[in-house]
């Protein structure tokens, strides 16, 4: 990378959590095993207005009111000149099958021009850019699992080429009884969470510049994808994202002090997640937060939150079932890792600030 | 910065299988836009779509949408010549709306009026299916992205994977856009009264909406410095491309058409080219009453009026969805080779709020050294690709 990537700002809304960074290290050092579950609507009051509550689908909501928490958090007030990044593994499927609805029950006069836009994944972002003003590049990234820790990436890559300076990324999906019931009968196995999670990255000059306080930085970023069937899990453990992440940060493998993993209870997946990282960095400390919150695209943002956290305090959420054990007191670099069924993979090295801006 | 050569061309469009029957439609003005055959249209507004003719290759146990996108990336790494080692490092970046949506209401409609489940169905539905069935399919290891920007997806992929070629994080990239039709496409462009009952006339004065196409398009984009080094054919260098947002409605573009015009001023200035060195601009194009005149406008702020050739190849392959930006950028690209603009080819009366020559009916012979690419999305999503003749 060339320029260097901060994150300044994180905002989380989910089951157990709303808020910012104080929010979110209160979150990882609560004793207390949080579980999947449903965001209470009545946690957004005050960050969504009457007109989009009234407007906008619950997803786009979340994602509304995670965007605007994170720009809180970083101290930023306008947004001429942010971009945009939010992944999504199924978008705003509730409206797409609301609208299909309104046609099977009262013809083309059942149609609802209203939820025709939440038809396409991009909604979400389309509402978030009006609500915050942002006018650079919107981007939305679908996939399954890592869509959260894509957005990042993405970001985080257009950061240091330098066509932004700025970038609100991260992720969202809600929970749908109806699509579960038949990601049952597919014989999907593995926790569902819902909730929306967004981090500001910017370029750290223009953090000095603007007195910014970041929680960490974006060293090194991959995409990858290694051998698998579409649904289905590979054999090899040998990945090229790692060690270009790892390259790009100039962190050495056995420097790496943990790694936040994408498992969720998906068990043959998990397994090959596990072999892949073991392979890339050996045995670490690790924290899978998507095994106890349920796997969605915010899981992903928010591992890169918890992961700078990890970076400086050098504490891992450990009562969370990762695989026990602390890292060393002074912290050091923390992998954010993520497969998916298919073969996409993500790779994340996040650091403490070493700029001199915090 | 190393620039981008683009040097595999593959495309699946309502004129068939192929670039060559894709250029070949385009260059005589030839309407692809007929009777709709692949969902029921009985009582609405428009009946007709630029859908694929040609029975497609491969499984037909794979979604229709799956399968538009196979062919087309077949052919333009074949066309590249990219081997298994260079495949296994490539990135796969695909464009994406309706996924394989088709499938999936095929198997929701019965359903919902008591039919059985094929829950099978549903396995391929989410636009990102596309990018794990290439990628096996193909041998591709490299980063793997699924886009989706409403109508502009193609484009925008297009966009990313030329960042990753040029910040020299992989050295080939196979990018595109698909889209088959969907009945929830269908359904919702009548809801917004957006369909023109006749085959849509982009520019024109009576113009009176679009019409739904369907396609694949895909371009293999390489560090120029390596295509020279293997002696590869380049056909253009995508030299730029702008990305911008209008962060105003959902649905409308911003009636100043700032977006738009910021979209192709940051492709024109990441391409280091003057407005005037332009010489063509396949415009987004949709022909709905607001949209051309919104770009009219934003294409009047950035190269003045008349100041470059203008036109919209919908006209002849309709609204190709997340297919169109890619399909769109193979003729702007062709059009670079040919030295021949694509025509506008419905237009007869043109509208005094498009201050420019729209190309109207057939292709013209003219020296194009430089042109831009528009694609323009749902939630303001701008996007424009600035190409130009290779070094």
């Amino acid at each position: 990378m060339t320029a260097r990537v901060l994150i300044t700002g994180v905002g989380i809304v989910g089951p157990d959590i709303t808020g910012g960074r104080s929010s979110l290290e209160a979150f990882l050092d609560a004793p207390a095993v949080p579980s999947p579950g449903l965001v209470d609507d009545a946690a957004l009051g005050g960050l969504v207005d009457e007109g989009e509550r009234r407007r906008l689908s619950r997803v786009s909501r979340l994602a509304v009111a995670a965007a605007r928490l994170a720009l809180r958090d970083a101290g930023i007030e306008t947004g001429d000149d942010l971009g945009l990044v939010v992944g999504t593994e199924f978008g705003d499927l509730h409206s797409t099958r609301a609208f299909a609805d309104g046609f099977l029950d009262g013809g083309p006069g059942g149609l609802s021009a209203l939820l025709f836009p939440g038809t396409v994944m991009n909604t979400m972002a389309a509402a978030t850019t009006i609500a915050v003003g942002a006018h650079q590049l919107s981007l939305t990234l679908n996939a399954p699992t890592i869509a959260g820790e894509l957005a990042v990436i993405r970001a985080a890559a257009a950061i240091a080429g330098g066509r932004v300076d700025a970038v609100v990324a991260g992720g969202v999906d809600e929970r749908d009884a109806y699509r579960e019931s038949i990601l049952a009968d597919l014989g999907a196995t593995g926790r569902r969470g819902e909730g929306a999670t967004f981090l500001v990255l910017e370029r750290e000059e223009r953090v000095r510049d603007r007195g910014g306080r970041p929680l960490g930085e974006i060293r090194g970023a991959a995409s990858g994808a290694l051998a698998a069937r579409p649904h289905g899990v590979g054999r090899s453990p040998v990945s090229r994202a790692v060690a270009f992440a790892l390259a790009r940060s100039g962190v050495a493998p056995a420097d790496v002090a943990a790694v936040y993993r994408s498992a969720s209870g998906d068990l043959a997946r998990d397994d090959w997640e596990r072999r892949v990282v073991e392979a890339a960095v050996g045995s670490r400390p690790s924290v899978a937060l998507a095994a106890r919150l349920g796997g969605h695209a915010a899981v992903g943002a928010l591992a890169v939150a918890a992961a700078a956290w990890t970076a400086t305090t050098g504490r891992l959420p450990s009562p969370w079932g990762g695989d026990g054990g602390r890292v060393p007191a002074h912290g050091g670099p923390v992998l954010v890792h993520g497969l998916a069924r298919g073969g996409g993979q993500a790779a994340l090295v996040v650091a403490a600030t070493t700029t001199g801006v915090r | 910065m190393r620039r981008v050569a683009v040097t595999g061309l593959g495309a699946v469009s309502p004129f068939g299988l192929g670039v060559k029957a894709l250029w070949e439609g385009l260059r005589t003005g030839t309407s692809a836009i007929r009777a709709a055959t692949l969902i029921e249209t009985a009582g609405f507004r428009s009946r007709l779509a630029a859908e694929v003719p040609d029975r497609l290759p491969g499984s037909s146990r794979r979604s229709r949408a799956d399968r538009l996108a196979l062919a087309a990336a077949r052919e333009a790494l074949a066309d590249a010549t990219v081997g298994g080692e260079a495949r296994a490092q490539a990135a796969l970046i695909v464009g994406a709306v309706g996924g394989g949506m088709l499938e999936a209401e095929a198997w929701y409609w019965p359903g919902r009026r008591g039919g059985a489940p094929r829950h099978a169905a549903l396995r391929a539905m989410l636009p990102s299916s596309h990018a794990d069935v290439l990628g096996r399919a193909l041998g591709l290891g490299g980063p793997r992205e699924t886009l989706v920007t409403a109508c502009s997806s193609g484009a925008a992929a297009i966009a990313v994977a030329a960042d990753l070629v040029a910040d020299g994080v992989v050295p080939v990239a196979l990018a595109g856009g698909v889209d088959a039709m969907t009945r929830i496409c269908y359904l919702g462009f009548n809801a917004l009264k957006l369909l023109d009952p006749e085959p849509c006339r982009p520019f024109d004065r009576d113009r009176r909406g679009m019409s739904i196409g369907e396609g694949a398009a895909f371009l293999v984009l390489e560090d120029a410095e390596r295509a020279r080094g293997r002696g590869a054919l380049v056909y253009a260098e995508l030299a730029g491309h702008g990305m911008t947002t209008d962060a105003y409605h959902v649905t409308s573009p911003r009636p100043g058409g700032e977006g738009m015009a910021r979209a192709m001023r940051q492709a024109l200035a990441r391409a280091g080219l003057a407005p005037s060195e332009v010489a063509y601009v396949n415009a987004h194009g949709t022909g709905t009453p607001q949209n051309d005149r919104i770009e009219a406008i934003a294409l009047r702020s950035v190269f003045g009026e008349g100041g470059v050739l203008v036109s919209s190849t919908k006209s002849m392959i309709g609204h190709t969805m997340a297919a169109a930006g890619s399909l769109e950028a193979v003729a702007t690209i062709l059009a670079v080779v040919h030295d021949m603009v694509p025509p506008t080819a419905t237009l007869r009366v043109p509208d005094p709020e498009v201050p420019f020559d729209c190309v109207p009916g057939v292709a013209r012979e003219a020296p194009v050294a430089a042109a831009l690419s528009n694609s323009f999305g749902f939630g303001g999503q701008n996007v424009t690709l600035a190409f130009r003749k290779p070094a």
